[in-house]
């Protein structure tokens, strides 16, 4: 009768669980960004100090929970040593976030180099990517004007998958909501190609 | 907070814990049973437990996982032989219940030896891709000359604070 019980109770409150990558060069703003999004759609949670947020070597994870479902969000280091260890996470993804420094035009192209590697995976064929113009906030920095096309030019390797530029500043949290729930929409129109992860087999 | 440092005998963990409190380089022996100290970084205070690393004594490190809030992981990053045997334990010891909600900080440590393995190769001998619930760091360190232990201390001060 219990596990009767339990279960219904489980099958009632769980969510469907979807895994997001966040991906993009070294200093790109990766980490701040989750933890901008942790901030924005967590209740009482108070983001980390931005000051202290260093390079990432390894993984930082976040959950939250949006329009009926749970996203997991997996943050990598973007170093470029690291960057061969991106693909064990790839076909575990529902989405891809890839966040560009829009300030940094010495490295756009090595940037963009990277996203079409990235794309070019077999595993992420029909996964939602969400590019991100990051740092906004910084006066001179390039507009998603200016970015978009420069990710956008290789439409045939994008293919069908949902792919969306958007602007951001992980600093100050602008235009955090509006890239989450653009990949809400993307993820659940997608979810018979990528079914949602099962809790049980967490 | 409680921090429990593991790894491998001869990985280096009891010249790190004293590196942490004293800064300095002291003389070990092999540790049987464990060391204990409380170190203080920046105003915080953690109990650290550094647990002895041989074969026999590793079935022990389960009684002291409870209420653990951090895991310093050390790894001799000169010793390709054995870090296999090393992700083994990595991975006997995160299925532990107790475990669940612990920062997990790996230090690649002996980084001042020639040909040791780097970061890339550290993640990826232990396997660390599999992990994908748990937030975790690695971090270069050479506890002999005090590298990367700041930097590791700072990251693992602040995912604590912000854990709480």
């Amino acid at each position: 009768m219990y596990t009767l019980l339990s279960g219904f109770y489980k099958y009632m409150v769980q969510k469907n669980e979807y895994c997001v990558l966040i991906l993009g060069l070294d200093n790109a703003g990766k980490t701040t960004y989750l933890e901008a999004a942790k901030t924005k759609f967590t209740k009482n949670y108070k983001g980390m100090n931005p000051n202290k947020i260093t390079t990432t070597v390894g993984l930082n994870i976040g959950k939250i929970d949006v329009s009926g479902i749970r996203l997991n969000f997996w943050d990598l280091g973007g170093q470029e040593e690291l960057q061969s260890l991106w693909d064990k996470y790839y076909a575990e993804s529902h989405a891809v976030i890839y966040i560009v420094d829009s300030n940094d035009r010495e490295r756009i192209d090595e940037s963009k180099e990277t996203f079409d590697k990235m794309i070019a995976s077999e595993n992420l064929i029909g996964v939602p990517l969400l590019v991100l113009a990051n740092k906004q906030d910084i006066v001179d920095c390039m507009g998603v004007r200016e970015v978009k096309p420069i990710f956008k030019k290789n439409a045939h390797m994008i293919g069908r998958r949902d792919c969306m530029v958007m602007p951001v500043s992980a600093l100050n949290g602008d235009g955090v909501d509006e890239g989450i729930l653009w990949l809400v929409d993307s993820i659940k129109r997608n979810s018979h190609i990528r079914p949602p992860r099962n809790h049980d087999e967490m | 907070m409680r921090i429990l440092i593991l790894g491998l005998d001869g990985a280096g963990k009891t010249t790190i814990l004293y590196r942490l409190q004293v800064g300095e380089v002291v003389t070990t022996i092999p540790t049987i049973g464990f060391n204990v100290e409380q170190v203080t970084y920046k105003n915080l205070k953690f109990q650290v437990w550094d647990l002895g690393g041989q074969t026999s004594i590793r079935p022990y490190w389960r009684c002291y996982f409870s209420n653990t809030d951090a895991i310093i992981y050390v790894v001799d990053s000169a010793d390709k032989d054995r870090i296999g045997i090393s992700k083994d334990e990595l991975f006997y010891m995160l299925k532990e219940e107790e475990l669940q909600g612990a920062i997990l900080v790996v230090l690649a440590n002996k980084q001042d030896m020639e040909g040791c393995l780097s970061v890339a190769e550290v993640h990826q001998a232990l396997g660390l891709d599999q992990l994908k619930n748990r937030t975790f760091q690695i971090f270069k360190t050479s506890a002999v000359k005090g590298e990367g232990l700041d930097s590791a201390m700072d990251w693992l001060s602040n995912a604590l604070q912000n854990k709480k």
